[in-house]
């Protein structure tokens, strides 16, 4: 099988081809999350203790939010009867302290209302269970990098309730964080590019 | 390596005088000449390409904070734009192992960016949707420069997205998609090497395939299932080789993998069968029919095919002391273990040792000269 084989392509527009294909694929990485930092809502987000077994993964903070544990209460309309894949859309109101919680969450799309942040989260799979319990999910918004050192900081503040998270939200649902927070004053503050 | 072996047996052929010493030199030289006959220096400059996309990838890795951002994505993209155009120039200018090597940093210098962006924006996504888009990357530039080189590097790819599937839901919680995606990736491998002729790259995505279904039937578990992998591979194997099948020609014309890797689900789906088996009667039934085989594949394509035979030495071997160990290993505790492994090992070996013997045999009869 080792006929010669043919160059189909001149070398310097594979070269460009490839090149820009592969460029345009990082830019599209980049622009995505810039565009809804852009023209994203504010959230205001409390984070919550994570697990100390999951503390320190490499180099980034790992984010846990009250509304990343929906209660099975908030859930309105149908669940899926089987295992399968799904995402969950949360509904998120303001609080009179300033912080946003779930008002509301369900399977099938959720129309905008009033003063209402929808949030989606990612895909998972989704289990039925026979008794009510609560949903675990995640929305894009729980790593945050640091430089080396930096971690242990954002992590106790973590640990003692004292960090929030503010994200912006698209017409879509999806989040990214602006900024996060320690006792209220700013300690990340997240530029487009 | 062969290209040793292949002057050892001229020298000695010529020795005897059943071979002219012109006639030896020339073939070497054709040898030689080949395409894609191995050299140290080629080799050596792929491994040196390797290197340096891992520095790549460990100086993303290292948090690199001196700079600031976007100047660390103009750096990224620049490597990317200069390791393409570097191939497209050393392609022109006939250096084609060169050119493989830049093709190779420019997909790792892809791949670096990817793990960049991601940590740079904090983006949380699943870590095999960025090995996807690695692969897509790394197939595009196979097809674009037709490289046989890239194709390898993409089976690799395939298999580093099968790793961090597997990392990242573990078992059970895959979605449908992404457990089809696994195939889907390795058919994807197979048809780059028949378009840039990577004959040894398709191996990777066979062998994707069977780790695929090995991984499916851990996954869920059942009697059907590996009753299903033991008779596909079966059908699969006899239809590859049983004289007078009408797919015979076909898989002989593509070389010995489709015998060995029908040969191979097949053993899969016998050792799934074991898995399955429960009490001693079921237990020698599936033992009885793994040893048997073993030995259709030694019998039927043993003899054109040394992968297939030393698989089927290999499983023989091996479902014997299970088997032996199963029956007979509890009852004579651990000196009978050893008695039983050396019988059964000496009994393996004087069947090889008539096997191969019979094999030179009929090999010498069927060239008279």
């Amino acid at each position: 099988m080792t006929t010669a084989k043919t160059r189909w392509l001149n070398p310097l527009l594979a070269a460009l081809l490839v090149a820009g294909v592969q460029t345009a694929a990082l830019g599209y990485m980049i622009e995505s999350r810039a565009s809804i930092l852009r023209s994203g809502r504010d959230v205001l987000l409390k984070t919550v203790p994570v697990d100390p077994r999951d503390l320190l993964r490499g180099d980034y903070v790992i984010l846990s939010y009250d509304i990343s544990r929906l209660r099975p209460e908030l859930f309105k309309g149908d669940t899926p009867k089987q295992s399968e894949e799904a995402k969950v859309y949360v509904r998120l109101e303001r609080q009179l302290d300033g912080f946003w919680a779930a008002t509301e969450a369900s399977f099938a799309p959720l129309s905008p209302a009033g003063d209402s942040v929808v949030l989606r989260s990612l895909p998972f799979t989704y289990y039925p269970s026979s008794a009510l319990s609560s949903v675990n999910v995640e929305y894009g918004i729980e790593r945050f990098y640091v430089p080396e050192g930096e971690g242990r900081t954002l992590e106790e503040a973590r640990n003692a309730e004292a960090l929030s998270v503010n994200i912006r939200v698209d017409a879509k649902g999806k989040a990214q964080i602006r900024e996060i927070a320690v006792n209220g004053s700013p300690v990340y503050e997240e530029p487009l590019y | 390596m062969y290209r040793a072996r292949l002057e050892r047996d001229f020298k000695h052929w010529m020795d005897k005088g059943l071979l002219q010493e012109n006639a030896a030199r020339a073939m070497l030289a054709e040898y030689d000449g080949r395409e894609s006959t191995f050299r140290a220096g080629r080799v050596l400059l792929i491994l040196a390409a390797f290197l340096l996309s891992a520095s790549i990838l460990l100086l993303v890795a290292a948090n690199w904070e001196a700079l600031p951002r976007l100047a660390r994505v103009a750096g990224i993209v620049a490597l990317v734009w200069g390791f393409h155009f570097a191939a497209a120039w050393l392609t022109q200018t006939g250096r084609t192992t060169l050119a493989a090597a830049a093709l190779v940093l420019g997909v790792a210098a892809f791949g670096g960016g990817i793990a960049l962006i991601g940590q740079m924006y904090h983006l949380s996504g699943d870590a095999a949707d960025a090995a996807l888009l690695w692969f897509a990357g790394a197939v595009l530039s196979a097809l674009a420069f037709r490289s046989a080189a890239m194709t390898a590097v993409a089976g690799g790819l395939a298999w580093f997205y099968f790793g961090t599937v597997l990392q990242d839901n573990g078992f059970g919680a895959t979605p449908d998609w992404r457990v089809w995606s696994v195939p889907a990736l390795a058919v994807i491998v197979v048809l780059l090497v028949r378009f840039t002729a990577a004959d040894r790259a398709r191996h990777l995505a066979y062998l994707l395939v069977l780790s695929w279904l090995a991984w499916l039937y851990l996954d869920n578990a059942s009697l059907a299932f590996a009753g299903g992998l033991a008779a596909f591979g079966l059908v699969a194997f006899l239809a590859a080789t049983l004289p007078g099948s009408p797919l015979r020609a076909l898989a002989v014309d593509a070389g010995s993998a489709p015998a060995f890797y029908s040969f191979a689900l097949a053993l899969l789906g016998f050792t799934a069968l074991q898995f399955e088996a429960v009490g001693v009667t079921t237990e020698v039934a599936t033992g009885a029919g793994t040893l048997l085989v073993a030995l259709l594949g030694i019998a039927l394509a043993g003899a054109q095919n040394g992968a297939v035979r030393y698989l089927g030495y290999v499983a023989f071997a091996g479902e014997l002391l299970y088997l032996a160990f199963e029956t007979l290993g509890s009852m004579l505790g651990t000196s009978g273990f050893f008695l039983i492994s050396g019988l059964v090992v000496a009994g393996i070996a004087w069947l090889v040792i008539r096997i191969e013997g019979h094999l030179a045999n009929a090999r010498g009869t069927e060239a008279p000269r």
